[in-house]
């Protein structure tokens, strides 16, 4: 028999998986270059949200160049991240880059709540939603998810046709290399950076309709999105798309049918057989 | 003759200035002794803007008001305020530390029953005093026995109870149905706090015949709920019994009206649903018509019902909220709550230990918690106070403490349940104008 329930959760699924798919972009694209983890991900997202919120709700300015500025604001941020953090400790062992970026991770915590207080923010703004038959459609999640394909095949085409993209593509395949074929690989680092904060920052500007920003938003968010970036392979932009869309139909449809914990739980148990069966990710080829 | 005449005139004048000295000593100098007392809320993290925040204000507005007004019994209140950053181990840790490095002589606060929970039963081995102001869960004394751990507030499980009796009450008169046909969906957090509390939505409904149709817990940093909005709509209740901090509140009730979801009365359990301002904030006047379950803000108890002074406090606490807050639309609960607590440990607890069992050692503080006998209308919050010995299954715990439920209609709240207590009849099914009414 037909459930207009169980469409409604696959639905929710594929949106949720835009989401999370747009999230793990920036993430996947970084670590895939620089080969560094950026565990600071979701906090840069998060200042991308606040950015939203005083712009829009404070100083008034229109959406859409809100966001432009907010996604400059990140992408600089992503920069900064690169020169001050990554940079020196680029040869350092990646236990050391790890524990720098999640020291980073807790400075911009702390930054935020002494800059922007404990309260929680939202712009006010209320998106319409898509009725069709009995299922209602987020708007705002069905924005978040044409953004994130938009930005999949956006960086798709920057990588592939474009001779930047294709020395990023080439530095991401052999660090030592390149720079002896006269690539300048600082210059694709910092390059790297800008468009890995600028996809945070475009994540910002759409959670920020959704979800109510405080300086520990990115407990949400950050965790799954590492997961998914290990499930698809990290580096893997293509096995992370997938992988967000596995993870959240799991999420959606398990949490339906059982207990709602229990769709995560699935999830996980999920992740951790995949990383048993397929540990450099879903998509990537045998070696 | 001359020489003797001066050195006079000197000891005269030295005694004089000494006399003046003394009498220009302001009391916290005068008094030599004092209790150092830990006070542990979040100020960081999910929780201090659910609520935890405005806990620690109350316990500060009162301990300064006390402190300014000469102390207690000779006891200057040395505060030394700690932030449990939201996370249940930093609770311990900053415990721990207050009791080892800061040499406190107790410990006073507690927001998240998850911390309220391990931590208790730390400062237990320490054989430490411990006065909880605002975490409720059961599990925090429930056939634990602790025997220097109290709490003031009432427990979890009462507010279950509490929502549950309103619509038993209610069925017929307000939804025309017998409370078997009484649709209701249980909805919580899945810590410790919201699953006692949904544990008493439980017990209450299949005590007033309530039709459960779900009973679902969630992670309050779940980055969606859809599903669990999804599954509402599925079981189509006339009430839903919502248990929740402020992040998931509000995610959740964006994503019911995107989803769709349609009822007729939300009752909320505390917490984020206790910080009207932050409610409103978050989601505008969707949450007009709306209940929740806490004990009454100090503000809605009527002064005539209080013993006398207390009125006095109860305004001395608003006025000082409003100065630390300027901005707050309706005065948050949360601050009374805490504040009134606070006062009932520092005018019936510490002065009974000081004067009856001779200091403020673990164990007189124990001894006079447990004589404590304070009637109804003896605090702020109207309750009284009466604490269950060691042996009792909820060893510690106010017996006389209750909470109320309130309806937040046009910026007011107003108390609609228990009856003796009511202010205005509840509305129990919301208005058309509700995105979430059920046409």
């Amino acid at each position: 028999m037909f459930d207009i329930y169980l469409l409604e959760a696959a639905i929710n699924g594929v949106l949720l998986g835009g989401v999370l798919a747009l999230l793990a972009l920036g993430l996947n694209l970084v670590f895939g270059v620089i080969d560094v983890v950026w565990i600071c991900y979701a906090e840069l997202i998060m200042m991308g949200m606040y950015g939203m919120f005083y712009l829009v709700s404070v100083f008034h300015v229109p959406f859409l160049i809100a966001a432009v500025l907010s996604i400059a604001l990140v992408a600089m941020l992503g920069v900064l991240l690169h020169l001050l953090v990554i940079a020196p400790l680029l040869n350092a062992a990646p236990i050391n880059q790890l524990l720098a970026t999640g020291g980073v991770l807790a400075f911009l915590q702390a930054l935020a709540t002494v800059m922007f207080g404990i309260d929680f923010r939202n712009l006010g703004i209320r998106m319409p939603v898509i009725e069709v038959s009995d299922m209602y459609i987020s708007y705002a999640r069905l924005l978040a998810f044409g953004t994130a394909l938009a930005g999949m095949v956006g960086v798709y085409l920057f990588l592939s046709r474009t001779y930047t993209g294709t020395a990023i593509r080439a530095i991401a395949q052999d660090r030592q290399i390149m720079p002896l074929m006269g690539v300048d690989s600082r210059r694709i680092y910092l390059i790297t950076s800008a468009i890995g904060g600028g996809l945070a920052g475009l994540a910002a500007c759409l959670l920020v309709l959704q979800y109510d920003v405080h300086p520990f938003i990115g407990l949400t968010f950050g965790p799954i999105t590492f997961m998914i970036c290990v499930l698809g392979g990290l580096g893997n932009m293509i096995g992370g798309f997938v992988a967000a869309f596995v993870f959240a139909e799991i999420i959606s449809i398990g949490g339906l049918y059982m207990d709602l914990e229990w769709g995560y739980v699935f999830a996980f148990v999920f992740f951790i057989v995949m990383m048993f069966i397929r540990p450099r990710g879903l998509l990537a080829r045998n070696p | 003759m001359l020489r003797r005449g001066l050195a006079r005139l000197v000891a005269a004048l030295a005694l004089i200035v000494a006399a003046f000295i003394a009498m220009q000593l302001p009391p916290a100098m005068a008094q030599e002794k004092k209790i150092k007392i830990g006070v542990v809320f979040d100020l960081t993290g999910p929780f201090a803007g659910g609520g935890s925040e405005l806990h620690n204000l109350g316990v500060k507005i009162m301990i300064d008001y006390v402190n300014a007004h000469g102390g207690v019994e000779g006891y200057k209140i040395d505060p030394i305020y700690a932030d449990a950053q939201s996370k249940p181990d930093v609770a311990i840790n900053e415990a721990v530390r207050l009791i080892e490095q800061e040499k406190v002589d107790m410990l006073l606060g507690f927001f998240s029953s998850a911390e309220c929970v391990p931590t208790a039963a730390r400062v237990e081995q320490y054989k430490k005093f411990m006065w909880i102001t605002t975490c409720i869960a059961s599990p925090v004394l429930e056939n634990r026995h602790l025997r220097y751990v109290f709490r003031a507030q009432p427990y979890g499980t009462q507010w279950g109870l509490a929502s549950t009796a309103m619509l038993t009450a209610y069925a017929k008169e307000a939804f025309g149905k017998d409370p078997k046909d009484l649709r209701v969906a249980i909805i919580h957090e899945d810590g410790a706090y919201g699953v006692d509390v949904a544990r008493g939505n439980a017990e209450g409904a299949a005590k007033g015949g309530l039709n459960v149709v779900l009973n679902e817990g969630y992670s309050v940093t779940s980055p969606d709920l859809s599903s669990l909005v999804t599954k509402l709509k599925r079981a189509r209740p006339d009430v839903i019994l919502h248990t929740g901090y402020n992040p998931d509140i509000s995610l959740f009730l964006r994503q019911a009206r995107e989803g769709g979801l349609r009822f007729q009365a939300l009752i909320g359990h505390g917490a984020g649903y206790t910080d009207y301002n932050k409610l409103k904030a978050s989601a505008g006047n969707d949450v007009n018509y709306f209940m929740d379950v806490d004990p009454i803000s100090i503000w809605d108890v009527k002064p005539e019902a209080l013993q006398p002074g207390l009125a006095a406090l109860t305004k001395m606490v608003g006025e000082e909220y409003k100065k630390a807050k300027p901005d707050t639309v309706m005065l948050s609960a949360h601050v009374g709550m805490a504040a009134s607590n606070t006062y009932l440990f520092l005018s019936q607890v510490l002065p009974r230990a000081i004067k009856t069992y001779g200091g403020i050692d673990a164990e007189a503080l124990r001894k006079a918690a447990l004589d404590v006998d304070v009637p109804e209308g003896g605090t702020l919050l109207g309750f009284g106070a009466k604490f269950e010995p060691e042996d009792s299954v909820m060893a510690g715990q106010n017996t006389r403490a209750y909470p109320v439920v309130v309806q937040y209609v046009d910026d007011k709240a107003y108390v609609v349940w228990p009856k003796a207590l009511q202010q205005r009849e509840p509305v129990l099914k919301l208005p058309d104008s509700s995105p979430y009414a059920a046409k």
